[in-house]
């Protein structure tokens, strides 16, 4: 899903994608009746004081030319009323038209990140991270210029213009004539010019998505560049991005200069034909001097909002590339939770995987697995790295469901049940403990919110964690940073084996959980675990041997595999793969 | 008296300093200042040429008015020349403010980045990779905005309005007063605008930050999320923030609706009393109308760039928050110098000697005495957050100690270019970030030039060569963003690949195989030890198999080195340690 950015550009030129997904959005803005009317009207009024105003002042003029003092104050005075009125409507559009844009912003980052949260887990190993927040922040945040300043104001200003034109032909139909001439040419010139503009404009958002691409690469990578000494040679790599972006903005810049400037002179030659051919009528006493006036300013007002539609392009086409990917962020197929649709399990006695099979991609990663699990089982899972271990936890979580046979609970296929109520019988430590911004404390809570802190600490001492928390600089109260890196691994371990514990599901899946703990740590998580562990069903992945005391069964599992399943001595008996993993921790390594 | 003063000079400040995004510019546009000049030119030529043409506009209706068609069709024609001169120049000013503000742009987002490249690794613990990234692009573009606007409209506006005051009191003085009243009115309604929304900026941003860091955590810890079913709270998170986003947005446009909109109706108000006096005394006198008609259309000619002007005080409070954010990474405290120093060590003996230091006041090793000889293989156990991290990152100066040396060859490491160090002390970390691109350049990293038979001794020792070779494009196979996607495991072992392509003096891996399982991690080793006999090699690691393989085994236990407590009889089996005469823990140094 994540198409280059040029991908993405031929297909919007190409196609019709652009209008669409502009349509949808439209749409969802429409849905917002009670502020869309106000907008509409808020407008609609700032157009018609727009163009009424020359009106009073050229009657205002008309009341000095011919001595009419009232007259005069009277125009005048409406002269100021009208922009009075339009002060108002400007004011009722500026925060109308802001809370339809930031209200559909907010809408359409909410539902991105709700579907985020629903999405197959196999997503993310598709997409970066990089490529889903910059999408979500940036790219919705490029819509508020296009919403909140140059919708409204070109809706306001071709208002303004279809108005003008109307009151012009009701004033004087051959003064009219004369003075759209101009607007053929104004419009050939504006057409002509716009496919440069919009190739130009295509060049500098390609450049700019390299230059951050290659930033945030390189910030990734920060540790690396230093270590290996090559800040000058990512320096110059990165220069090159950066100087390309700038040609690729002058050339921009250069035509849409140009463009303004050719702008104003066709506006002076409008108004210097009005001039003339107005002349001509004033003198032949058709016209008065005040419709003259009002005339020249009507011809001037054409001109702002036609700046403004070239400026309008630039912005609708950043938020519709901007749009078109948040929205295919969106449209991502949701995972089939069974939300509403199935049963939720409330309880369990038997898991059971059935001939499973699975692959990420063409890689090949379980086959043919049978495996039985019943209630207050406690079985590991072991084998090399890469063997599938994981891979059958994350089956068990049902991360993935499985691409042959299937897992089922106490005979119910596991991709029938209801997702979440699933997930609930089960707690995880994951290979990765992956920690939020916020304190321990709250980490912790995060798996239950429910449980006081007061019942935390009193479970942490229960279980003998106390003493880990303890040595952290505000004990549990402690700050974790971005991705927990104040914390050593083992903390973060032990703060996810904790979180697990708090969850008190009837299941746990302990992935590697100790395999960055100190020895001394892992004695204490070890106790606990065996006091958490009492009454409840255990599957542990692991190739750390101190562990494997926990389990009663130990599986072992090679190239994707169940090659061999007994308990210790059973299996060191055999000498299969698992004395061969023992030995390689165990038993002296030089002569192996 | 002195505070009166002072609130003085703070009221003036207050009005210039919403100039200040500008004084911050200067710095990267400086050597451009030429192209300043001939903008500032060219929009003084621009201003009054546009400004000619309401006057004309007046002297044409005046023609009309007294029947003389031909002088009528003169001032058309010099409309026309007017505004020809008028877009010319003003092709000249917006592509030179648009030159300026690029040239700006690119010499800060290079300055930035090597900033970013040459700060100490401490900075980027201070710092969340997503702030540095939008300080690198957002914020560089809200300041160049206003760069543009500042030059293309805040200038021109100032001169119209400069110029307008002379031609209007150059037609009638008094009808420059109305105006001349005017712009203070405005310069308050600005300042008042600016101060009041200006915490509300603030707060945007703020907001902002949290949503990216919900984003990122969501994403990289979504297995947690949806481990505890807890997709719905945060869900619940993360529209909370977007609806705090959105209020303080919608503070904002309750202030841009009002001040914002009041400023152009300043100028009108202005345009009608000069419309009523002016008409009156016109009328009075049965004067010429023309005149009149020039200065209204002056005031409407005003009315959208001061209207504008309320816009760019929205451009300049974000170009402001951005410098201050941008400021951080510029300030030139903790910059690392690569090239200062000189020698290259050598690697033979590495010592340290009574090393202490402190991680956020907290005493993390306290005293640490070592000696690693050439060709070593020294094991660092010890508990989770024992600091063993924290002492081999000192060796490539990642960290310097707060007190006490670390020496190789007898010299003081501080004394090496961190260039040269850094060669010769190869460290490997448990995270590996592959970069896009090949195995080749992943592994061929370093300056070095590209060697594939190099890359492939590598990878064979890094124990990657099998898997690499098994690819249809064996070695040029792409990985990272668009390429494969690789393993903990197999990055671990590119990582390891990486370091020993560069040949370093000392190796030190730092967990960096925690995710290879046993028996390949052992493979690896012996590889290494086997083809860099002079190689001395730090091992951080938990894994019994592993410590077993090094010659001496050190933990680190309340911020000390000591000996490992169990399994002594391993250590004294080990002939290395027979020579030294037992464990050598405080270096004799």
């Amino acid at each position: 899903m994540p198409e280059t950015y040029e991908e993405l550009e031929e297909d919007l030129m190409k196609s019709t994608k652009g209008s669409r997904v502009f349509r949808r959005l439209m749409g969802d803005i429409l849905s917002q009746r009670r502020d869309t009317a106000i907008l509409v009207t808020a407008v609609m009024i700032t157009a018609v004081a727009g163009t009424l105003y020359p009106l009073a002042l050229g009657d205002a003029i008309n009341g000095i030319v011919d001595g009419n003092v009232n007259l005069l104050v009277l125009f005048a005075a409406s002269f100021l009323g009208l922009y009075l009125l339009s002060f108002f409507s400007n004011r009722l559009r500026t925060i109308s038209s802001t809370k339809l844009a930031q209200r559909s912003i907010k809408n359409i980052r909410d539902s991105a990140f709700r579907t985020l949260q629903n999405v197959p887990v196999s997503f993310y190993g598709k997409i970066k991270m990089g490529y889903l927040i910059s999408r979500i922040s940036n790219d919705a945040e490029s819509l508020s210029d296009f919403l909140t300043f140059q919708l409204p104001q070109v809706v306001a200003g071709v208002s303004t213009v279809i108005l003008s034109i109307s009151i012009m032909i009701y004033l004087d139909l051959g003064l009219s004539l004369y003075a759209l001439i101009i607007v053929p040419v104004m419009m050939a010139f504006t057409f002509g010019i716009q496919g440069k503009v919009r190739r130009n404009y295509l060049r500098t958002r390609k450049t700019i998505a390299a230059v951050t691409g290659s930033m945030a690469e390189n910030i990734g990578a920060i540790r690396a560049i230093k270590s290996f000494n090559v800040e000058d040679r990512t320096y110059q790599k990165f220069d090159r991005l950066n100087r390309d972006n700038f040609t690729a903005n002058m050339k921009a810049a250069f035509v849409s200069s140009f463009y303004g400037a050719s702008i104003t002179v066709i506006e002076s030659v409008g108004i210097a034909i009005v001039i003339v051919a107005g002349a001509m009528q004033l003198i032949s006493g058709a016209i008065t001097v005040g419709l003259l006036v009002a005339f020249i300013i009507y011809v001037q007002e054409f001109f702002d909002p036609v700046l403004q539609l070239s400026q309008l392009y630039n912005s609708y086409q950043s938020a519709a590339v901007g749009l078109v990917r948040i929205y295919g962020i969106i449209d991502s197929e949701l995972e089939k939770n069974g939300a509403g649709t199935s049963l939720p399990v409330t309880d369990w006695n038997t898991l059971e995987f059935k001939d499973v099979g699975f692959s990420y991609g063409k890689s090949r990663a379980l086959e043919r697995v049978n495996l039985r699990i019943e209630r207050g089982d406690k079985i590991a899972i072991v084998g090399h790295t890469g063997a599938g271990k994981t891979t059958l936890s994350n089956l068990v979580l049902r991360f993935y469901s499985p691409g042959e046979g299937k897992v089922t609970v106490d005979g119910r296929d596991l991709t029938g049940i209801e997702m979440k109520s699933w997930r609930r019988l089960v707690a995880p430590v994951l290979q990765d403990p992956f920690l939020f911004r916020g304190s321990v404390m709250e980490n912790i809570r995060f798996s239950r919110p429910a449980v006081t802190e007061d019942e935390i600490e009193h479970l942490a001492t229960q279980y003998g964690m106390k003493e880990i928390f303890e040595s952290l600089p505000e004990g549990i109260q402690t700050q974790v940073g971005e991705m927990g890196r104040n914390l050593s691994e083992g903390q973060r371990q032990a703060i996810s084996v904790m979180r697990a514990f708090i969850r008190d599901s009837p299941i746990m899946v302990l992935d590697e959980p100790t395999s960055q703990i100190d020895p001394y740590s892992e004695r204490i998580i070890m106790d606990a675990l065996r006091i958490y562990l009492k009454d409840k069903t255990l599957i542990l992945i692991t190739h750390r041997f101190s562990m494997v005391s926990l389990a009663d069964r130990i599986i072992v599992v090679d190239m994707g595999q169940i090659v061999d399943s007994g308990n210790f001595d059973e299996l060191m008996s055999r000498k299969g793969v698992f004395s061969e993993l023992y030995n390689l921790q165990h038993g002296s390594f030089a002569d192996s | 008296m002195q505070q009166i003063e002072k609130a003085g000079k703070k009221n003036v400040t207050r009005i210039f300093s919403f100039l200040k995004p500008l004084v911050f510019s200067f710095r990267y546009i400086s050597a451009k200042k030429w192209f300043f000049v001939v903008l500032m030119i060219a929009a003084v030529i621009s201003t009054v040429a546009r400004l000619l043409v309401p006057v004309y506009i007046g002297s044409s209706v005046s023609g009309i008015e007294s029947g003389n068609l031909s002088l009528a069709e003169t001032f058309a024609l010099l409309i026309i020349y007017a505004s020809i001169i008028s877009g010319v120049t003003r092709f000249g000013v917006n592509y030179i403010a648009q030159y300026l503000a690029q040239t700006y742009a690119y010499n800060l987002t290079g300055d930035l980045f090597s900033h970013i490249l040459r700060k100490k690794f401490s900075f980027y613990e201070s710092q969340t990779s997503g702030d540095l990234l939008s300080r690198g692009t957002m914020d560089v573009r809200a300041s160049m905005n206003f760069i543009v606007s500042t030059m293309s409209q805040l200038i021109p506006t100032m001169l119209l309005i400069l110029v307008s005051i002379y031609f209007l009191f150059s037609i009638n003085p008094a009808y420059s007063l109305s105006f001349i009243l005017a712009v203070p009115v405005l310069i308050y309604l600005g300042i008042v605008f600016q101060r009041k929304q200006r915490s509300h900026w603030r707060n945007i941003r703020a907001n902002y930050g949290r949503m990216n860091e919900e984003l990122q955590e969501n994403i990289v810890g979504q297995r947690v999320v949806r481990g505890f079913t807890a997709e719905d709270e945060e869900i619940g998170k993360f529209t909370g923030t977007t609806q705090e986003y959105y209020s303080e947005y919608m503070k904002v446009a309750r202030l841009r609706g009002f001040y914002n909109n009041l400023m152009p109706f300043v100028i009108s108000a202005a345009a009608t009393s000069v419309l009523l006096y002016g008409g009156y005394t016109t009328l009075i006198a049965r004067g010429d109308v023309g005149p009149l008609v020039s200065v209204i259309n002056i005031f409407t000619m005003m009315s959208f760039p001061v209207g504008f002007m309320g816009r760019l005080i929205v451009f300049s409070e974000n170009a402001r928050a951005s410098i201050d954010r941008i400021s951080v990474v510029l300030d030139s405290r903790d910059i690392e110098d690569p090239v200062a120093g000189e020698g290259s060590p050598t690697g033979f003996e590495l010592t340290m000697n009574d090393v202490t230091f402190h991680r956020e006041k907290r005493l993390v090793l306290d005293g640490v005495n070592l000696s690693v000889r050439r060709g070593e293989v020294l094991g660092i156990g010890g508990k989770t957050a024992a600091g063993k991290s924290t002492l081999v990152n000192l060796i490539p100066r990642f960290y310097d100690p707060d007190s006490g040396s670390i020496k190789i060859d007898g010299t003081d490491i501080r004394n090496f270019p961190l260039r040269e160090l850094r060669r010769k002390v190869a460290l490997v970390p448990q995270e590996i970030n592959v970069l896009s691109g090949s195995f080749l350049d992943n592994i061929a990293f370093g300056n070095g030039e590209v060697d594939r038979d190099r890359a492939k001794w590598a990878a064979d020792i890094a124990q990657i060569s099998g898997f690499i070779e098994s690819l249809p494009e064996s070695y040029d196979s792409m990985i990272g963003e668009r390429g494969i996607t690789l393993s903990g495991g197999q990055k671990q072992r590119v990582g390891v690949a990486r370091a020993v392509y560069e040949k370093p003096e000392i190796l030190i891996l730092d967990d960096a195989t925690a995710s290879v399982d046993p028996k390949t991690e052992l493979d690896m080793l012996r590889a290494i030890k086997n083809d860099l006999k002079d190689l001395s090699i730090l091992l951080v690691t938990h894994r019994e198999s592993a410590l077993k393989f090094c010659d001496r085994v050190l933990m680190v236990e309340n911020g000390k080195l000591v000996r490992k407590e169990t399994e002594e009889a391993d250590v004294h089996e080990d002939p290395a340690v027979f020579r030294e005469g037992g464990v050598n823990i405080a270096g004799d140094v």
